[in-house]
């Protein structure tokens, strides 16, 4: 077995639900109408954005701590961050919508609505919660707390609308080890054709540096 | 006895400049880089296999192990996390390497042989006087020469006009603009970007050459993947986007006198007393990222070209005399986004097209330029990297939470999610976005530290901090309302204006100032024989322009001065 998809298989079910509702608060399915093909209503979910994501945090952090350097996988503490807010919005009466009951146990955020998601992500940004109360490494630390939600709202779309939902069945290999499967799907949402190797789009020069005998003249 | 005569430290957009001129000049020159180096036989697969240690012969460079690695897919190719193009040992199986932000933003800086140029989009104009004269400790006269032969090398060229720039060219005329047809920008106006990019291909609109054949001979195909890594021609030193990885670095290869090692992660500047001169550089401890063995080498000179994050670090991890200026005064023209949505009947009618194609050109070919405010430039991306910068990157928050205020220029100020995201992007093909450079004043408050308890495999770590000044944010939002003014003249019919978050650092410079941590021949006060030839020794942000050129021109000029005080 691949060391990826062993990780994959160790991602606790609460920080991939948690992440699945982060994912499709900022990126949703659309509804599908007689306009979109069902390709066009696909959403961050549907393209496994929320995989990405714990890859990438998990990904992103080492230093040296004891006696070597030490792998410090960040999924889990930001999926407790936004569980942490989760709870503060609700206890602080400011829902827009009730949420679920059955899935608050499991992990207040993905039980409250979309909409309430995004209050969550805008309340830790602005810093309007205790930072006391915030799981480490964000607890005191409004900064990186800051940061971090940032982090999650731009990786969640740089990993929506670039190709990585095409690397298929080996998205979460070793990136040397992915292979492209097809045509990413968000690629078809925003009519981009993909990497070719030119465009016959010279339209011409509006000027153009000439240089002879180490002088330069622009014409 | 020394190992060489100097020393560089990083092979990015100035210490592969003095590696060709000291070359040139008959010097002995041992280069050491942290990161990989794509397209050498010596490492055929660099990101999972040591391969080789130096590299020194031109004849290693292999154009089809660089295609294989840069296949220009975003997600792989510009990922800061896992990608080809990242801060991070050449082992993508491991993390990159982090510096502390504790405020939104992100350090888009690489590592590996031509470093920051693998992705920069080569605009390559030259400082606006206004910010150098009477500014800087040497005057803009004295950098002309210097520049000239940068460009002259790289080669710089204006920029060739695709759909995209024609409708900015309607815009900015519209908004009453004039065109400066020069290189020394002293007054307002429109231009194309003076670009690193080899003249487009003289047979692209030929139907008789395919594209594919197109894109392995010389001159650029306008693929539009200079941010994603330029795949375009024959040869490794012929690559249509000239980042040092492709110019200066064959360049100094074929003066016969320079070796470059990656994978070596400098970790403490050697000095010495020497009864004469006092303290001075004698070499360099590094590690080599594969095996953790550290290694020494000495020479006569160092020059550091780290980078503006990694040449104050290194100072300060290696106890050199304190200087209060090290690692201060950081700027890094406090970027903003604005793109403009159009609709497809206003296009057709204005160019008779349908879409903007931000996909195809150079990733950047046209801007406005205004001395003593700063820069806006046409710059669009590949849709992943495009949806984060005009969607997702804000330091304003949420739009729906926190709408324009009323009569503002623009419709959407911050973050958009939700189903208005997916529209938008709906719209990708159909929008022109604008990247803004900000004549950003130097301060003092604003640092590269080293972290007090956190360490990596390389010693502590870089914290960073910047808040702008008000005058900055004050240049920042008229140039935003330039920007908008100038898409709305155009004919977009929706305004985003991101708000980007300060601390998007891409542009960083002037955290070893010229005058206060070297003298004008970039030499340190307090360090002889070490000289710096990267961003850091600018003034000061030199006025918005994008910095890269500048550094080169400036590292020629340094390893003249070398050559002429130690090797005479």
């Amino acid at each position: 077995m691949h060391p990826s998809a062993i990780y994959a298989a160790t991602v606790d079910s609460h920080t991939f639900a948690t992440f699945r509702a982060l994912v499709e608060a900022i990126i949703p399915d659309s509804p599908v109408s007689a306009t979109y093909s069902p390709e066009l209503t696909a959403g961050a979910a549907d393209l496994c954005i929320h995989e990405y994501m714990i890859w990438e945090l998990d990904h992103s952090l080492s230093l040296v701590l004891g006696f070597g350097l030490t792998d410090i996988p960040l999924s889990c503490s930001t999926a407790g961050l936004l569980n942490v807010g989760a709870v503060h919005l609700a206890a602080s009466r400011q829902l827009q919508h009730p949420p679920n009951p059955l899935l608050w146990e499991s992990g207040p955020f993905t039980a409250i609505s979309r909409n309430d998601r995004i209050s969550v992500l805008a309340m830790l940004e602005q810093g309007n919660i205790d930072p006391g109360v915030l799981p480490p490494p964000y607890r005191n630390d409004l900064g990186f707390t800051r940061y971090m939600i940032d982090f999650l709202n731009r990786q969640t779309m740089f990993g929506n609308y670039s190709e990585w939902s095409a690397y298929g069945t080996t998205r979460l290999r070793t990136p040397t080890e992915r292979r492209l499967e097809y045509f990413p799907v968000s690629w078809k949402q925003a009519e981009y054709p993909g990497v070719v190797p030119g465009y016959r789009a010279l339209l011409g020069y509006m000027l153009t540096i000439e240089r002879k005998g180490g002088e330069s003249t622009i014409v | 006895m020394f190992d060489a005569d100097v020393i560089v430290i990083g092979s990015g957009g100035g210490g592969a400049v003095a590696a060709k001129e000291l070359g040139e000049a008959g010097l002995k020159v041992l280069v050491l880089e942290a990161g990989p180096w794509y397209g050498n036989k010596q490492w055929a697969n660099p990101n999972s296999e040591r391969g080789g240690e130096w590299s020194s012969d031109y004849k290693d460079l292999d154009v089809g192990i660089y295609k294989k690695i840069f296949n220009a897919y975003e997600n792989n190719m510009n990922d800061l996390v896992s990608g080809v193009f990242r801060f991070g040992p050449a082992d993508r199986r491991r993390t990159p390497w982090h510096r502390v932000m504790r405020q939104k933003g992100e350090i888009w800086q690489l590592s590996g042989v031509g470093g920051t140029t693998q992705l920069y989009w080569s605009q390559s104009p030259r400082a606006f006087p206004l910010a150098v004269d009477n500014i800087w400790p040497i005057s803009y006269r004295e950098l002309i020469p210097y520049y000239e032969k940068a460009e002259a090398t790289l080669p710089v060229q204006f920029a060739p006009t695709t759909p995209k720039e024609e409708l900015f060219y309607y815009g900015a005329k519209k908004a009453g603009w004039p065109l400066i047809p020069t290189l020394n920008v002293t007054t307002p106006g429109y231009r194309p970007n003076p670009n690193a990019i080899l003249p487009t291909n003289e047979h692209l609109m030929d139907q008789s050459y395919s594209l594919e054949q197109l894109s392995n001979m010389e001159g650029c195909t306008l693929k539009g993947n200079c941010v994603n890594g330029c795949t375009t021609g024959s040869s490794v030193d012929k690559i249509a986007k000239r980042s040092t990885l492709v110019s200066y670095v064959p360049l100094a290869l074929k003066t016969g006198n320079v070796a470059i090692r990656p994978n070596s992660f400098v970790i403490k500047l050697l000095t010495a007393q020497d009864p004469k001169e006092g303290l001075r550089a004698t070499g360099v401890q590094f590690r080599d990222t594969w095996t953790g063995e550290i290694g020494e080498l000495t020479a006569r000179t160092v020059v550091m070209a780290a980078g503006c994050i990694e040449s104050p670090r290194l100072w300060l991890n290696s106890g050199l005399p304190y200087n209060e200026w090290v690692g201060r005064g950081l700027t890094n023209h406090c970027f903003d986004w604005v793109a403009g949505v159009f609709d497809e009947k206003d296009l057709m009618r204005i160019m008779g097209l349908p879409a903007v194609y931000p996909y195809a050109g150079h990733t950047s070919g046209a801007r406005v330029d205004i001395p003593g405010t700063g820069i806006f430039q046409v710059s669009c991306l590949s849709p992943g990297l495009m949806s984060f910068l005009t969607y997702g990157f804000s330091e304003a928050g949420y739009d729906a939470l926190n709408p324009p205020e009323p009569g503002a220029p623009w419709d959407i100020h911050g973050r958009v999610v939700g189903p208005q995201l997916k529209e938008l992007m709906m719209n990708y093909s159909r929008t022109m976005s604008i990247l803004i450079l900000t004549d950003d004043e130097t301060l003092y408050r604003n640092r590269v530290q080293v972290d007090p308890l956190l360490k990596d495999e390389n010693g502590p770590i870089p914290i960073m901090y910047y808040t702008p000044s008000p005058k900055t944010l004050k240049r920042r939002d008229q140039l935003a309302r330039y920007a908008s003014e100038t898409l709305k003249q155009a004919g977009a019919r929706k305004i985003i204006r991101s708000d980007t978050p300060f601390g998007s650092m891409i542009h960083l410079e002037s955290t070893m100032r010229m005058g206060y941590v070297t003298d004008t021949n970039c030499e340190a006060y307090q360090v002889r024989r070490l000289f710096i030839a990267d961003n850091s020794v600018h003034f000061n942000g030199i006025g918005g322009p994008n910095p890269t050129l500048t550094t080169q021109a400036l590292a020629t000029r340094t390893a003249e001065k070398i050559v002429t005080k130690y090797f005479s």
